[in-house]
């Protein structure tokens, strides 16, 4: 493969890696200090199948290839060949599900009910199955995950069928990020990088890519963002959900910024309005926390991991900010269908505006 | 766990496991998430749905005797058996099942300790998705226990006569009336708040970090020397739809040990739409 032509005979070949990296781009007008403390967006949608879980889903894939887990030869009998089941909030399985159709094993996503339909949809699309669970019920101690639970008992229950990646245990994930983002981030930034920005969820991008660079450079702080407890931004865990991630260690991050949820969308939209980046909630949330760190003071130099692209929360943008709506279908006309409406259409469209006729 | 009043009707996942072929052990899955059975369950457990078989589906009520017991002759149980009931959400359901097989007057009836989730993080223990062998048996139930259960008109003595212990175990948010159920619920009630009297103590107090409950000590610190239940009194659980409140049924009858407890399963879905009576928040 050749990155310099970007002619490719396989998808796969478009994965990061130190040679082919996610690009940085220079945050211009969003920057609170563009010279003492540059901030470069790491755009993780570039990634083939559209976000940062691309690095995980290759390597937890590879892994499990690796031990002979997968595919038509493990179970004979001239059953389905073996897949692979693993709880998701929606990136990680479309990229799971995309590279395992492509390698002709099924896929069983086991998703929270709050994920949006865009990412329900595009898992669908991708070739998995979809089972779907009501994650809000009244919190249960030692319980965990509803989603994480019934996926474990798929892969217990039904071996035969099913091998369970597991996000949030398997050190693949963190390896992904060890071996691809953590040295692109370094290769990229000359080694100037002195503050990283990101949010978390399985914890394998902060624990992969915290060891690289800390290893590089002790100095090099790590600061997480997360949204308050109760909030709407998928894919990402408070730090009391935590628990549920084997990968998360407390040792790599230098501080954790709890920011109100509400604040992922208002910023996700001013990302895309004044720096053409059409970045998701949880990079808008990263660019807080970004933002609240430069205006402390002091000099740096800011990478911030932007996880994927707004293309999959436009219904949840709607939620949040429900003026996006505005506009979206034709103008009220006055019809005898709907009279109700006609006081309210007449009075929007001045009926003579320049006093023109 | 043999500290509890009443150690026997508690078993281990560890119990469960060395009992896996005996054939006077008959276990019992009941879940919140209908879903979880058939994704796998533990080797010969049957599964019942708490929606669809052990509640009335026309009228708002129980199961009744005879649907019960044809429930459980299909499954194969007769009444000398030993059932073990376990499930999903710190065995909800699971101590609503037993709840309900009490209340038909089925003798041995046990909670595995820790529920599903227990089981399935547990490496030696083994799940299947294949339905269980099962004969079939003609069951006839031994009697009934209604003092196990409370009704509207007793909750309306007890509220006059202010004589028993009654405990609230939803969320504190449902006890203050802030939320009339917990998110994503559809069972609800025309007004949030609750039974003038009652004490909120979520189910949950009873529960450990690993999901297994807490000791005797840690629960008589909790109910009686916290909350203030007295043991000599009659005491009434009550929570939404009368699941969770089964699962501290279960706890201050067997576990504490006090003798007189019954679980109002019509509980706030009953009481917060009733017209007149009195609402405390």
């Amino acid at each position: 493969m050749d990155h310099r032509t970007r002619v490719y005979d396989d998808v796969t070949e478009l994965l990061p890696s130190e040679e082919n990296p996610s690009p940085m781009v220079r945050l211009n007008r969003l920057s609170p200090a563009p010279e003492t403390f540059p901030l470069f967006a790491k755009l993780e949608w570039m990634n083939p199948f559209g976000s940062v879980k691309d690095r995980a889903a290759s390597y937890l894939l590879r892994d499990l290839e690796e031990r002979g887990e997968l595919g038509a030869d493990t179970n004979g009998n001239g059953r389905p060949p073996r897949g692979i089941v693993e709880p998701t909030s929606g990136n990680t399985g479309i990229s799971l599900a995309t590279l395992a159709s492509a390698r002709g094993y099924p896929m069983l996503a086991v998703v929270p009910n709050k994920v949006p339909l865009e990412k329900k949809v595009l898992l669908k699309i991708a070739g998995a199955e979809l089972e779907v669970v009501n994650d809000d019920l009244c919190p249960s101690p030692g319980m965990g995950d509803g989603s994480i639970n019934l996926a474990k008992t798929y892969a217990k229950a039904q071996r035969d069928r099913y091998a369970m990646p597991n996000q949030y245990e398997n050190e693949a994930n963190v390896r992904a990020h060890l071996e691809t983002t953590g040295p692109e981030i370094w290769r990229q930034t000359g080694g100037r990088v002195t503050h990283v920005f990101l949010s978390l969820g399985t914890c394998g991008t902060v624990t992969g890519l915290g060891r690289f660079l800390k290893e590089k450079n002790p100095e090099i702080r790590i600061h997480a963002v997360q949204p308050t407890e109760g909030h709407d931004v998928p894919g990402l865990r408070n730090v009391r959900q935590l628990e549920v991630s084997k990968l998360f260690d407390p040792s790599l991050i230098d501080e954790i910024h709890e920011i109100d949820y509400e604040i992922a969308y208002t910023r996700a939209l001013e990302l895309a309005r004044k720096e053409g980046l059409l970045a998701g909630p949880s990079a808008g949330l990263i660019h807080e926390g970004a933002r609240r760190v430069v205006e402390r003071g002091g000099a740096g130099f800011g990478v911030l991991i932007f996880p994927d692209n707004v293309f999959k929360y436009t219904s949840n943008l709607v939620k949040h900010i429900p003026a996006l709506a505005e506009g979206t279908t034709p103008p009220n006309q006055p019809s005898r269908a709907n009279p109700a409406q006609q006081p309210q259409a007449v009075q929007a469209t001045p009926t003579n505006p320049g006093g023109e006729r | 766990m043999s500290e509890y009043a009443h150690p026997e009707v508690l078993v281990s996942t560890d119990w469960v496991h060395e009992h896996l072929n005996d054939p006077k052990v008959k276990l019992v899955e009941i879940d919140v998430d209908t879903q979880a059975y058939s994704a796998g369950h533990v080797p010969g457990a049957v599964g019942f749905n708490w929606q669809t078989q052990l509640q009335d589906t026309v009228r708002r009520d129980i199961v009744s005797k005879a649907e019960l017991e044809r429930l459980l002759g299909e499954a194969g149980i007769s009444p000398d058996d030993t059932i073990v009931v376990y499930g999903d959400n710190n065995n909800w359901f699971a101590a609503y099942g037993f709840w309900l097989l009490k209340l038909y007057g089925h003798e041995d009836v046990r909670l595995m300790n820790g529920g599903r989730v227990k089981w399935l993080d547990e490496d030696d223990k083994e799940l299947t998705a294949e339905a269980p062998d099962v004969t079939p048996t003609t069951y006839r139930a031994r009697g009934e226990h209604p003092e196990l259960r409370a009704k509207v008109g007793d909750i309306l003595k007890i509220i006059e006569a202010g004589d028993h212990n009654l405990v609230d175990v939803r969320s504190p948010d449902e006890f203050t009336g802030k939320v009339i159920a917990p998110p994503g619920m559809s069972e609800t009630a025309q007004r949030g708040g609750h039974i003038p009297g009652a004490k909120n103590i979520p189910w949950s107090s009873a529960v450990a970090e690993d999901g297994t409950f807490k000791s005797l000590g840690e629960l008589q610190q909790i109910y009686q020397n916290g909350q203030g239940i007295d043991p000599a009194k009659p005491t009434v659980a009550y929570c939404r739809i009368g699941e969770r409140s089964s699962h501290t049924w279960f706890v201050l009858k067997y576990l504490l040990g006090i003798d007189d407890v019954r679980n109002y399963d019509g509980s706030w879905t009953e009481y917060g739409n009733l017209i007149g009576q009195p609402i405390e928040r």
